[in-house]
Order: C-alpha cells, then structure tokens, then sequence
C-alpha cells in the first residue's frame, strides 16, 4: 500500500473515533441542521396558526350597523365603546388589540357621497392583526362604493378601466433556485469547513503537540507523502460534513408532513444523479482547498489553542463569499466564476435553475482544483520547516 | 554504525529568542563541530546539561533535524542525501511515549510497520516476538488511551523496534518513568546491545550510564567537552563521584571558554 494510503487509512480511523469530530462533522449536519430547519418551520407554522386562531378583542366607537355582520366571527369578540381617547387607551394598554374609531357622522356622509375618516388603533408588534382586519375594511369600503354607483345607474367596471393579470413563466426549478439555491450552497460550504476544521487541529497541530510527530518521521516515508495522507483524511471529513448536512436537509424536507406538493415536486426533481455528481465535482476540490489552507495555518501553532485562535477567524472569509452569493443581482458570469467560495455557492444556485453552461462549470471545478493544489503546496512548505515541525 | 564528522546545527533566531536569550545574534549554533563514533554492539552515551545540544544531535541522527555543516552516517547512510536509507536503519524512542491514543497496541505497531513496508510474515513474527517478550498480549486491543504509562511504554518500545533496526537511538528514554518502567528500557538497552546493535542514548542519570555505558561523551553549549570509553571516565572520577566528575567537567569547559554556543 502506497504510504499515503497508510496515512490516510490511520487518521481517517483516528478521526472517526473522536467524539468531538464526529459530532461537529456527522452528528450535527446530519442530525441538528434538519433538526434546525424542521424546528424553524414547525415553529413558523404553529406561530401562524396561532396568529389566526387567537380571539381578537376590537374596540369600536361610532361603528355604522354594517360592522356588526363583517365583524361576526366567533374569533372576533366587538365591544362597542363611547370614546376615542378610552378606545386607544385600552389598545396601548393591549386590553384590546384594536380599535376602530369611525366619524360621528360615518351613515350620513357615507349616504351624501361624503368621505368619513376611520382611524384604526393598533399595535406594529401585533403581527398579523391587520392582515386579520383590514379586508374588511376594503369589503366595507367595497360596498359603500358599488352602492354608490349603483345609485348613479352607473357599472362598477366604471372604476377598473384595466384588470391585471400576471402569469409567472419562471419554472418551479427557478423558483427554487431562488428561493433555496442560495441558501443550501451557504449551509454545506460552512459545514463543509467546519467539518474540516477539527480534524486539522487533531491531527495537525495535536500529532505535534503531542509529540508523535517526531517518531512519525523518522519512517522512511517521505514528508509530502505523510502530510498529503493527512489532507486527504481531513478533505474526506469534510467532504462528508456537506454530504451530511445535504441529504440531511433533502431527507428533512421530503418526510416532513406539511410540505406543499408543488414545492415537493421540484425538490425531488433537484436530486437527480446529476445534480449530485455536479456538486461533489465542485465540493471536492473545495474540501481539499480548505484541508490544505487549514492545515498550512496549523502547522505553524505549537498547540491546539493557538491553532484554535488562528483558524476560527478563517470562518468568516468563508462565509462573506457564500453570503455574497446570496445578494439580489449577483449572477454566475466569467468574473466571478474564479473566486472561491463564491463561484461554487453561485453555481449550486444554476445547477439547481438548470440553466448551469458546461463551460463555466468545467472552468469553476479548474479554478478549485488550482486553488486546492496552491493551497496544498503553500501547507508541503509549511510543514518542510523543522521551525515549524518539532517543538 | 554512526558517525559523526564534524556536526553542526544553526538556528535562526527569532526576535522573541533574541530577547529570551539576551542576545543580539541573529543565529545560535546548538551543536557545533561535532564529531564522534558510535559502533555495533556498544552503547554510547550523549550526556550533558539542559539545552546543551543533546536532543538536536539527536534528532540530527534520527534524521529530523538537517545538518548545517559536516556529515552524519548511518550504516554508511549519509543522513542527508540517502535519509530513507537511514531511516529504515533507525529506531527512534524517547521518555515520552509518542503514541496515538485511539488506536490500539497492535494499530499502532501495524501502522508503523506499513509504513517501513514490511512484508505481512515479517511483521506478524516481530510482533510475535516483541509481544510476548514485553507482555503486551494482554492488552493489544485497548485503546492506548486506556492503558498505563508503563503499557504505554511498552507498546512504545514495539513501535521501535518492529523493523528490527540495527541502530536505536533513545533519547532520555527514563525521564519521568516509574522504576519498573525504567527497567524495561534498560533491559531493552542491553538486550540491543546483546544483539550487536548500534546505541546511542542520552540520558542525565548517571546509575543508567554507569550500567549500561561502554563510551561516552559529553556535550555542553553545542560542543564535546570530554569523549572517551566508560573506563577512562571512571578512572578520572576516582576519588569522586560520577555525578560530580560530570558536572567538574561542564563547569571547566564554560571557564575555559565562556563564548561557547554564540555565532
């Protein structure tokens, strides 16, 4: 077996009875991130329903008889008050959570072609109140409008001199793309580097602080052997951090009840063959990327700690690209086709659009592979320094 | 065989050593012109003070560290240009047991003997062998972090030895061992010596190089203040101790030439 194998073998092992690795880089995308997302939605769902289930206490001053039978909802209780200042007090006080304060003269000035103001007293922080309010208003307002049209012979058509229709022709797979094609490249590039991050500070900095480095060279094997078997193994569990975090994410979204069927379909239409093979042809050369850049900074630490400080600031030059992906506007084109991080977040975005061009994501893998290899490179001649190596 | 032509080591030296050191030199010799002979079947001993330059020429003969000057040879290797070859020469130990806690006795020695490519029949009758004589059949599939450092040790001493080197070097191989630990080692440090290997070892023990020592050398700031056999040392430490001709010896050498160690 070539030693690099040998190498790779070991730490892999090594790597995988860690429980600290395994619950950053297999426990929590696999288990947490759906876990996470399944919460957010649940939550989401159960604070909507909430919303439109609670009873509402409305106040009313000066309400003209048409409220009482828009108003009649067994979730909405009326109380009918005297005065404005009391009405709003009760609001501010959240004994009610609104008020509506009609004109005194709201039946004469609605009959005379007048325009009555109605003031309505609520809360911002009320989501939901208004969305549970209002079209009854503009039923109201409705009303009061084709009646007075009608009293002039004349046709509510008369106030729509144009209807608009709209007819999206964006496919389900763009819609998609949109709404989760940003987002998903976010989530497994960050666990993707997490994933190899702690395996860089075992068996980089941890094999030197622990001294077992020294008697691992004195092997007839040569250096860039032994520490390309070590990126391997970290590229490996990172490699695997995304793969958990994604089918974790697809597995949560497509046994999750309550999914509506016109976004269950596209979701399970992104999972094709292809569509995996694609991202793993970006994501590999991305792991090794970061296994080669976090290494090359560990090398330097003389202990677990110090490592700790110089890698967790990495983080963020990961996420500001991958967030950058996520912007209003920015687009896969040639610029950004070779920069790191954002070329791959953009490119999940068209894989899934299906609108990625073979040339571009030819030119994207290219781009990762000569960063893996620089990255590479840059970590063989940190870890050549005896400075760097033996404490 | 080893030998040792005229050896040195130069460190640069970063600004913080600089201002540790309290000194302006931009680099510091840790060894240097160093020259010695060690011979099959005999144990040499490298002795000297904290930071004298033991551990680097050491790590100079285990090929770890590379030569600034001169020539190390093992079995005929040049440490430098031919290091795989001296590699598969040496067996490397040290006080500390330098093992992976989560693999087990028989990973970890399997590991190493992948890695020095030995055939599947020679690496089941070293370890056979090396098992049994140190007893670690009891425990070779324990996660090394389970065991005791006196396990530890000697699944250390396996490690060392599974590819049958002809050259072992030990550095301070008793630091911080319990007495029968300690006793392993120096048993392996005769059983060695019996089988006409090479060995080096440094030590600050003197009882251990009284034992086991056949030649010896001391070194102080980077440089041999005194090398003969073990009977001359005991001939010049007549009337006193071991312990204290050593130390007569460093003492001396820094009067007679304090500059020793600077650029």
């Amino acid at each position: 077996m070539h030693p690099i194998l040998t190498v790779f073998k070991k730490e892999l092992k090594i790597t995988l009875r860690d429980r600290k690795t395994l619950i950053s880089s297999i426990v929590i995308p696999a288990v947490f991130m759906p876990l996470i997302i399944l919460g957010v939605i649940k939550l989401q769902q159960y604070l909507n329903e909430g919303q439109n289930n609670r009873q509402l206490k409305i106040a009313m001053v000066n309400a003209p008889s048409a409220m009482d039978t828009l108003f009649k909802d067994p979730k909405i209780t009326v109380l009918k008050q005297a005065n404005a200042a009391i009405a709003a007090d009760s609001v501010k006080e959240e004994r009610y959570d609104a008020a509506l304060v009609f004109d005194e003269q709201v039946a004469t000035r609605s009959d005379n072609a007048g325009t009555s103001k109605v003031l309505i007293y609520y809360k911002s922080t009320d989501l939901g109140l208004k969305q549970r309010i209002m079209p009854k208003l503009e039923r109201y307002k409705t009303a009061l409008v084709s009646a007075r049209l009608k009293k002039l012979d004349l046709s509510d058509s008369l106030l729509s001199p144009i209807v608009l229709h709209e007819e999206d022709l964006a496919s389900k797979k763009e819609l998609i793309s949109v709404l989760v094609g940003g987002f998903l490249p976010y989530i497994f590039i960050i666990f993707c580097f997490l994933g190899c991050m702690y395996p860089t500070l075992d068996l980089i900095t941890g094999e030197k602080e622990k001294g077992t480095i020294e008697t691992l060279l004195t092997v007839p094997v040569s250096r860039f052997d032994i520490l390309a078997g070590k990126i391997l193994a970290i590229a490996t569990i990172g490699l695997c951090a995304a793969f958990m975090t994604i089918s974790g994410m697809f597995l949560t979204l497509r046994l999750m009840n309550g999914i509506p069927t016109e976004l269950l379909i596209p979701i399970n239409d992104i999972l094709t063959p292809r569509f995996v093979v694609m991202l793993f042809g970006m994501l590999t050369p991305l792991s090794l990327f970061f296994a080669g850049l976090l290494s090359a900074i560990a090398i330097r630490a003389g202990s677990f700690k110090e490592a700790q400080s110089y890698v967790t600031p990495m983080t963020f030059i990961v996420i500001i690209p991958a967030m950058i992906a996520l912007f209003p506007g920015v687009r896969l084109s040639w610029q950004t086709a070779w920069i790191p991080i954002l070329n791959i977040a953009l490119a999940t975005k068209e894989i899934v659009a299906g609108k990625i061009s073979m040339i571009q994501y030819t030119a994207i893998v290219a781009t990762l592979i000569v960063f893996a290899l620089i990255a590479l490179r840059f970590s063989v001649r940190q870890f050549s320094k005896e400075g760097n190596i033996l404490k | 065989m080893i030998q040792v032509q005229n050896a040195s080591k130069k460190f640069a030296l970063s600004k913080k050593q600089q201002e540790e050191l309290q000194t302006e030199a931009g680099s510091l010799f840790a060894v240097s012109n160093v020259s010695f002979t060690c011979k099959p079947g005999s144990v040499f001993s490298l002795l000297g003070p904290n930071g004298a330059g033991k551990t680097t020429m050491l790590r100079m003969i285990a090929t770890l560290l590379s030569l600034s000057s001169g020539t190390i040879t093992v079995n005929g290797y040049d440490v430098g240009t031919q290091a795989d070859q001296a590699r598969r020469n040496i067996g490397f130990l040290t006080g500390s047991t330098n093992l992976y806690d989560r693999l087990t006795p028989l990973e970890m020695v399997k590991y190493f003997a992948d890695l020095y490519k030995l055939p599947q029949s020679v690496f089941l009758a070293r370890k056979d062998l090396l098992f049994e004589q140190l007893g670690i059949n009891s425990f070779l599939n324990k996660r090394i972090g389970q065991l005791s450092t006196g396990m530890k040790q000697k699944v250390s001493i396996a490690r060392t030895m599974i590819h049958d080197p002809d050259v072992v070097i030990f550095d301070e191989p008793t630091s911080g061992l319990d007495v029968i630990t300690a006793n392993n080692i120096i048993q392996l440090i005769l059983d060695c010596k019996t089988a006409g290997k090479t060995i080096i070892f440094s030590s600050h023990i003197m009882s251990e190089v009284d034992l086991l020592c056949d030649e010896l050398a001391i070194i102080n700031k980077g440089q041999i203040v005194f090398s003969d056999d073990m009977s001359a040392f005991r001939k010049l430490s007549a009337s006193k101790s071991l312990t204290s001709t050593f130390i007569d010896i460093v003492n001396n050498s820094e009067h007679n030439a304090p500059h020793l160690n600077r650029l």
